[in-house]
Parts: structure tokens; sequence; C-alpha cells
């Protein structure tokens, strides 16, 4: 597959905050691509670098096989839709999707097409002569969204351009930006903190942490195999236990998890994992996510026992906080499981070892 | 792709990219300011420390302080600055809580009435009063009367210049009055803006606490609203004490500093230049030092307003649990305050239809005055118009590109520009005038004498007031609307043009009406820096009520009111069409 999108060596200070630490990235063309990342981790920087509106201190970026970073924003022909999606408001939807359009000059009967094409798309032809001032939030993200695309740009750019919508409506959203992203294919950059909306969006992701590419994988990949342990906790919930590996024995190693502090002393409970390349007597962390853990019967082998601390009724599943001996853990359970439970009772957990994630320290 | 292949290239420094005509601007703009601002104020200052033989002294500052003829006038100063603002802020305050929170009827006919008094010039005001109290005013002749009537013997010794009023409007009574009239709404305009921005929820929360209305008022309300009753008032005294044309008209012997610095240079002893930069110079740090104080003092106590919820209207019974009759006190009080302040406008226009000879005034209906100010000044209509014009012509286009550059610009270069545009605010127009006039007053920078000085010294009063109008829309423009235009293939001039000028286009049209209307009533600076033709609209009425032709002054000041209101009323009349527009 060709490259859409390649960033290289991309480094951008603000002052003393280095917003990005030397970045690089290929993007595939025709991928939907999102960079994810909490608040102030560079995402939005980098996306306004390839846009034009930041200029990296240092690094290339090539569309299509050009260099596009010694261009002005205006002759880069790519389509981006803002978070409060910037519609003009002194021209109608209309004009708002045709501005574009009429910068490249474009003749009066094709861009009267064009326009309307753009707007059929996004199911918005009737609100054509609207002012975006009488346009519902959901209404102006799809103007947004026509604006950007009518342009036919070589690549869109999308910066967290549902976080001002209700959750309902974003779900919704979502799976309308990618039924247009789909239909035309066109590379798509997308910008969020909004972990389940990358999943659910990509084909691939990568998670951004104070300026660097922490992991670059598909949405799979990026849940069931995280590379640090930043990923594997911003990336849905994951529960962090101490442990030091006590045995090896044929491909799978035994941690012994530690007693939280201020006891070090190592508990009864040992968890079995894929061994890897680990070695006995090694100190590691133990990445478990809670819908791996289930409810045992008492006293049963190899399971942990703790106490319970709270529980929530979450619809669908049930949320439990339990202390076991190596620390807090929370807990997801399906279905009726756990239903009848009170906070204070005696509990056992088994734990699925193979899918928990071992770290070295510092990883 | 191995890491170490070829350090990415270093980007090429920022000038190449960015280069755009704005750059130049800020140095034009920079340069515009230091040359027209800095250097007559360094000249001012120069000129006040200079001794007859040119050696450096501060002579001429104890003279001031010294000799009585000068002294008194900074005390006359400070005193109607001080009564003018306590006037203002007692009329202003009251009536904003009024029209904002009591549920006083007709508050959109109210809020605009209120404005007129602001815009009209005040030696119009001044001038009406004088029509009507005095020494042959209106009322002043119908008191005499009806004392006449009540006392013939004691009236017979009078003269029939009315026995009771005579001389008491004249003076600090006067300048005071009309003044008030004139500046309350400076009060009244940001005190019920605050009003109406402090968050309900606040008041709701103060009685869900056990709290009295009242308490309420003075421990929640009152405390969010000094910032603006501090600003108001701060407004109110800077404009009163740089006042030239009311004290001019009606405080006859009484002379405050901008009237003094007036006589010491255009005296018929051939003027002292130097004791009037020495004057100047005092009037300007007095002003200077007001408006520093108060912007530490709000500074220091202002308050992040973060709710969104405004506050309602109460209908019935108002917040401060106001009974009807209170309501019907606190109506008969806003109408009362706004009729009287209108009541000038009212005087002159009526007075501009009477036929009359001189002082003397008939009965009657007659065109006769107008014809007379078309066939003496005809000149003066055009000279206003005209410079009113290129000024703000001028104004605004220097507004909307210093504007942009403070706000899409920021630097610390155009940090340096925002704090120069401060001065303006402090200088008196009679301080400029001679400040402007001893920088350019003499070879090779001769400039006096031609209107190119009018003109600038407009343009430098009335930019801040423009940029300000400007930076407050731009604010409101996201950057990502321009961003938007760009990455959309519109190159930064057509997006200037294109999106930020439209958007920008409400707040450039109210800054160059504020303009016209500021510049058009324009007298203090004026009276000091025209010559020969070149004599204004507000110049032509002082020289005549100096020779008493009180219908032709009449005339000639409604003529200047209605090129004040007409604007504005254009202006308001597409403001409410547009906003029907956007809906």
């Amino acid at each position: 597959m060709s490259v859409g999108l390649t960033l290289r060596g991309l480094r951008k200070r603000f002052g003393g905050h280095q917003a990005l630490a030397g970045v690089d990235l290929e993007v595939l063309a025709g991928e939907f691509f999102c960079l994810v990342g909490p608040s102030g981790c560079g995402k939005t920087t980098l996306l306004r670098c390839v846009a034009g509106f930041a200029r990296p201190d240092a690094g290339e970026i090539t569309c299509d096989g050009e260099r596009l970073d010694p261009l002005p924003p205006h002759r880069r022909n790519l389509g981006m839709v803002f978070q409060n999606y910037a519609l003009f408001p002194h021209l109608s939807v209309r004009e708002n999707v045709a501005y574009g359009l009429r910068a490249r000059r474009m003749p009066a009967s094709a861009l009267a097409k064009r326009v309307e094409q753009a707007l059929a798309m996004v199911h918005l032809a009737h609100r054509a002569r609207s002012f975006p001032g009488m346009l519902s939030g959901g209404e102006q993200q799809r103007v947004a969204t026509a604006r950007a695309l009518a342009i036919e740009p070589r690549l869109l750019l999308m910066d967290e351009p549902l976080s001002n919508l209700d959750a309902k409506l974003r779900v919704e959203m979502r799976q309308e930006i990618r039924r247009v992203q789909r239909s035309l294919g066109i590379t798509t950059l997308y910008v969020t903190h909004d972990q389940e909306e990358a999943l659910a969006l990509s084909d691939r992701i990568a998670v951004m942490n104070a300026g660097t590419l922490e992991q670059i994988g598909n949405p799979l990949e990026i849940y069931r195999n995280p590379a640090t342990t930043f990923v594997a906790g911003f990336i849905g919930h994951t529960n962090f236990l101490p442990g030091m590996v006590e045995s090896m024995t044929g491909g799978e190693a035994q941690v012994r998890l530690r007693n939280a502090p201020p006891t070090t002393a190592l508990s009864d409970v040992v968890v079995r994992i894929p061994a890897g390349d680990l070695a006995p007597g090694e100190a590691v962390t133990v990445a478990l996510r809670p819908e791996r853990f289930s409810l045992a019967a008492p006293g049963a082998a190899g399971t942990m026992r703790g106490r319970l601390q709270e529980i929530t009724f979450l619809g669908a599943i049930t949320r439990l906080l339990v202390q076991i001996a190596a620390g807090p853990v929370t807990v997801e359970l399906h279905g009726h499981a756990g239903e009848g439970l009170t906070p204070g009772a005696e509990v056992s957990l088994a734990v699925e070892g193979e899918t928990a994630k071992v770290f070295r320290e510092g990883e | 792709m191995a890491s170490d292949a070829a350090a990415p290239a270093a980007i090429k420094p920022r000038s190449r990219l960015f280069s755009d005509p704005w750059q130049q601007a800020l140095a034009l703009v920079y340069a515009l300011l230091l040359f027209f601002i800095v250097y007559p104020l360094a000249q001012l200052f120069v000129s006040s420390l200079r001794a007859e033989g040119g050696a450096w002294s501060l002579a001429h500052f104890h003279d001031f302080f010294a000799l009585r003829y000068y002294r008194s006038a900074l005390d006359h100063s400070l005193f109607v600055g001080t009564m003018v603002t306590l006037f203002s802020t007692a009329l202003g305050v009251p009536l904003a809580a009024a029209v904002a929170r009591w549920g006083v009827p007709g508050k959109a006919l109210l809020r605009a009435l209120v404005v007129l008094p602001l815009v009209s010039p005040p030696f119009v005001g001044a001038y009406s009063w004088i029509l009507l109290l005095g020494r042959n005013g209106w009322i002043t002749n119908l008191l005499g009367r009806i004392y006449a009537a009540v006392h013939p013997a004691a009236a017979e010794s009078a003269a029939s210049g009315g026995v009771l009023w005579a001389g008491t409007i004249y003076g600090p009574r006067g300048i005071i009055l009309a003044l008030t009239l004139n500046l309350y709404p400076f009060v009244f305009l940001l005190v019920s803006a605050s009003l109406s921005s402090i968050d309900e929820s606040l008041e709701e929360a103060a009685a869900n606490l056990g709290s009295t209305p009242w308490r309420t008022f003075r421990t929640v309300t009152a405390p969010l609203l000094t910032p603006a009753i501090l600003g108001g008032a701060l407004l109110v005294f800077l404009t009163a004490i740089a006042d030239f044309g009311c004290p001019v008209i009606i405080g006859e012997d009484y002379l405050v500093l901008p009237t003094l610095i007036y006589g010491l240079f255009i005296n018929e002893m051939g003027g002292e230049p130097a004791m009037a930069a020495t004057a100047s110079v005092v009037l300007l740090g007095l002003t200077t030092a007001v408006l520093l104080t108060e912007r530490w003092y709000v500074a220091r106590r202002s308050y992040a307003m973060s709710g969104l919820r405004r506050p309602r209207e109460r209908e019935a019974a108002g917040r401060l649990g106001l009974s009807p009759r209170l309501r019907a006190l606190a109506t008969v009080f806003a109408y009362g305050i706004i009729g009287l302040s209108l009541i000038p406008a009212a005087v002159v226009l009526a007075t501009s239809f009477f036929p009359s000879s001189g002082p003397m005034m008939h009965p009657g209906f007659s065109l006769g005055n107008y014809a007379t100010v078309f066939r003496s000044v005809p000149r003066a209509m055009f000279n206003s118009l005209y410079l009113s014009g290129i000024s703000t012509l001028l104004c605004v286009l220097l507004g909307v590109v210093v504007g942009y550059l403070l706000v899409r610009r920021a630097s610390r270069v155009t940090a340096g520009l925002d704090a120069l545009l401060m001065v303006p605010y402090a200088i008196p127009g009679t301080v400029l005038a001679v400040a402007l006039i001893s920088a350019f007053g003499a070879p090779p920078l001769l400039l006096t004498g031609t209107v190119a000085l009018l003109v600038i010294s407009y343009v430098i009063r009335r930019l801040p007031y423009a940029v300000r109008g400007v930076v407050a829309v731009l604010h409101n423009i996201e950057p990502a609307t321009e961003e938007a235009s760009l990455s959309l293939g519109a190159s930064p001039g057509r997006t200037f043009r294109r999106v930020t000028l439209p958007l920008m286009m409400p707040g450039v049209i109210s800054g160059a009406v504020m303009t016209w209307v500021q510049v058009i009533s324009e007298i203090s600076s004026t009276i000091l820096l025209y010559f020969g033709a070149w004599a204004t609209m507000s110049v032509a009425i002082y020289q005549q009520v100096l020779s008493d032709n009180f219908g032709t002054a009449a005339a000639a000041s409604s003529l200047l009111l209605v090129a004040v209101f007409l604007p504005l009323l254009v202006f308001n009349v597409w403001q409410g069409e547009r906003a029907a527009e956007l809906v």
C-alpha cells in the first residue's frame, strides 16, 4: 500500500515545553489514522504542524511524495475539520462549503454541483440556505466536514471534531464520519483524547505521550498488547500489580505478586503468564485488565483472596473494587455474577494469567 | 527507514514564510505614534523646564504652585472634577439599578435615550443652561416676573434681569450642573453592563444561605459592582477635568486648568507658552495619576465571572423587595433624570427657531437664525464635515491595522504598541494641542497653520477607542475561523478580506460612528490649533456665544446636534436590521 503522509523527526518546542520530541510516522493512503493521548501530549500540535498553522522546529512532512513543510497553509490542499467547526458565521451553509472552491476560482456550474454533492453526502442539502447560527451542533459538524471535503483534499485532518457533541450524538456522528471516509477512501488523520473513539474509528492508532509516539498499531493490538505501561493505562482500564518472577516452566513463568506497601513481603498469589524472555528473580509489573478476573470458589487453587471494598452496578457489567494483598484491583463481571455481594465480604478471585502483560521496571 | 538517516533539515527562519505587509505596518504605526505622541510630549516637558534664558529650571513649576492665579485653577479643576464625579455616580448607579433590576417600564427607550447626553457636546449643554438660567434666561425672567408680581417694591430696585438667579449659574455651579448631566451616562453604562453580567445564581445562593435581599446587595452584588462604578467614575473625572468647552462658556472668571492653559496661550499680551506648557504638564500629571491608580486598583480586585446565567429582570417586586410604590418612585426618578439631561438639546432646538437679534429673543417662529448661519459661517460647516470625515477615515484605517496587529500578531513588540496607545487616554485635548504646537510650531517641523495638525490631534485622541473596538471584535473571532479559510486554500490576503474584515465590520463601523461623533463636536484642541478659515462649527458656536448672537449659536448648535445624532440613528437602525437578519 502506498504511503499517504510521512513525518520524519518532527520537533516543536513552545518556550520550556517540548510539544513534539522527534516524531516519525507513516500514514498509509486511504487509512483512517487516529492520534490519541492525554491533553498536552502534543497530538494537536502535530496536527497543526501538518496543516501548517504551527511551524516545526525541525523535521520533514511529506504527502504523496511532496514536501509540505515549506508550503504556507493555503497551498497545502488539506481539508481540516476544527474542534469548534470554525464555520464562517457571516456566510450561509452553501457559501461555507463553496468557500474553498471560490478560492480556487472554480467555474460556477462545477462549483454548484460540487457543493450539492458535498452537502448531499452529509445529508444536509435542505439546510443550504441556513446560516451557521441556526444549525444544531451535529449539523454544524456535518457542514464543517462537507466544507473540508468539498475541495477534494489529499488528506483530511480532524481535530477532536466530536468533542462538542453530547454522548449519544457523538456515537452517531462517529459512524457517519467513518462511512463518509470509507466511501471516499480519503487518508484521514484524526486527533482525539477519547480512547474509545479511537478504538471504534481507526484502522490504526498512534498513542502519544509527552511529545513522542508510545505505540502504533491497530486497535486490537493496542488493546491486547500494549507496548508500555502508559499505553496499557491509557487505553482501557488496567490493574498494575508489582511482582517477581519465581520460576519458569515450559514456556510459562510463575510470577509471585508482592504485597502492597508498607509490607513488601511476597503474597501467596502466583500468576502464570507467558514466559517471554523473563528470568527468575526479575522484578516486574503485571498488567491485568478488569474483565480478566472472575469470582472463584473460596480457597480454590491459584486464586487470590481479598476483601470487597466497593461494588457498582453498571447494567451489563458489575464493577468491583477488591483489596488483595498486592493492592486494590478493579474487577468487571458480566451478567449476574456478583449479585448479592456487599462491601466487606470476603471474595476469591481467579485470573486469566495468560492475558497478563508483564513489564520490566521502567518499561 | 533508518532513524539516523540524515538529520531532518532545519527549518528556514520564520521570516520567509510569514513575511507579510503586517510587519511593515507595525513599523509604520510605531513611527507615527512615536513621532506624534511621544515626541510632542517630550517637547512639552522640555518647554515647561526651560527658563527664560534656555537653562534647565523648575522656576515655572515653582511659580505655578506658588502663585494664587495658577494654583486656584488647579484647585478649581479638582473641585469641579470631584463634584461632577460624585453627582454622576449618585445619578448613574441608581439609574442603572432601576433600569437593569427594578423593572422600570420602557427600558429599551431609556437605554436609547440615556446615550444622547453623552454624545451632545458639553459646551452646547452649558450654553443651553445659560439660555434657561443665565442673566437673561427664560426661567430667570419668568421667576423675575413672578417675584415682581409678589413683591412689586423689591423688584423695582433690581433690574429686570432676575434678582434671584443672576450670576448663580455662572462659575462652578453651572459647570458642575452641565457636566454632570452630560457625563453621568458613563457610570450608568458601565454599572448596568456589570449588573447584567453578574451570575444570577450568586444572588440566589446568598438567599439560599439565609441572607436578606439588602444584605445580599451589600455583601455580594455591591462588591462585584465596585470595579464598574470606579471605572465609570474615572471616565467622568477624566472627562470633566479635561473639558474646555463647558467652563469657557459658563465658567466666566472661574478658571479651570484647560481654560487657564488656553488663556495663557492666546493672550493679548503675547501669551506665555512656557507657563501654558507647565500648566499642561500639571494637568497631564493629574490625569495620568488618576488613570494609573484606577488601573492598579481594578487589576487587584477583578473577579472572573464564570457563570453563564444572565440575571432575569424581575417583573414583580424586584430583588430588593421593591413594593409597587417604590417601583413607581424609581420610574419617576429614572424618567426625571433622563428628561432633565435631555433639556439642553430641546432648549437649543427650540431657541434656534425663535426670531432673535443679538441676545434678545422674541416669541414666534423663524428660520432666520439658520439663514444667518448659512450666510455668516458656511465655511465652518464644510470644515467640520471635511475634517471629521478625514479623521474618521484615518482613525478607522489605523484602528483596523493596529487592532489586528495587537490581537493576531501579538508579540513583545506589539505589547509596547499597546502600552503606547494607553497614553492618549490620559491626554486632555488642550494639553495635546499645546504639545503639538511646541513640537511642530517651528522649523524644521513646521506644521502649525496646517490642517494636518488638526487631523493629527483628532486621530491621536480617538485612535485608542477605535483600536479598542476592533480588538474587542477580534477577540470574539476565533483564530480557527481564519485558519479554516487558509486550510481551504484562501491566501492570507483573501482570508483577511473575505473572513476577518466582514466579521470585524460591526466593530469597525461603530468605531467610525463614535469617532465621527466625538471629532465633529471637538473644541478643546481645535480652539488652539485652528487658524484662519479653518474654524469648525464648534469654534463658530463658541464665537457666536461670545458675541451674544444667541439665535445664531442655537441654530449652529442644532445643526451640530443633527450631524451627531443622524449617524448614530442610521447605525442603530442598520444594526437592528442586521441582528434580525442573522437571527
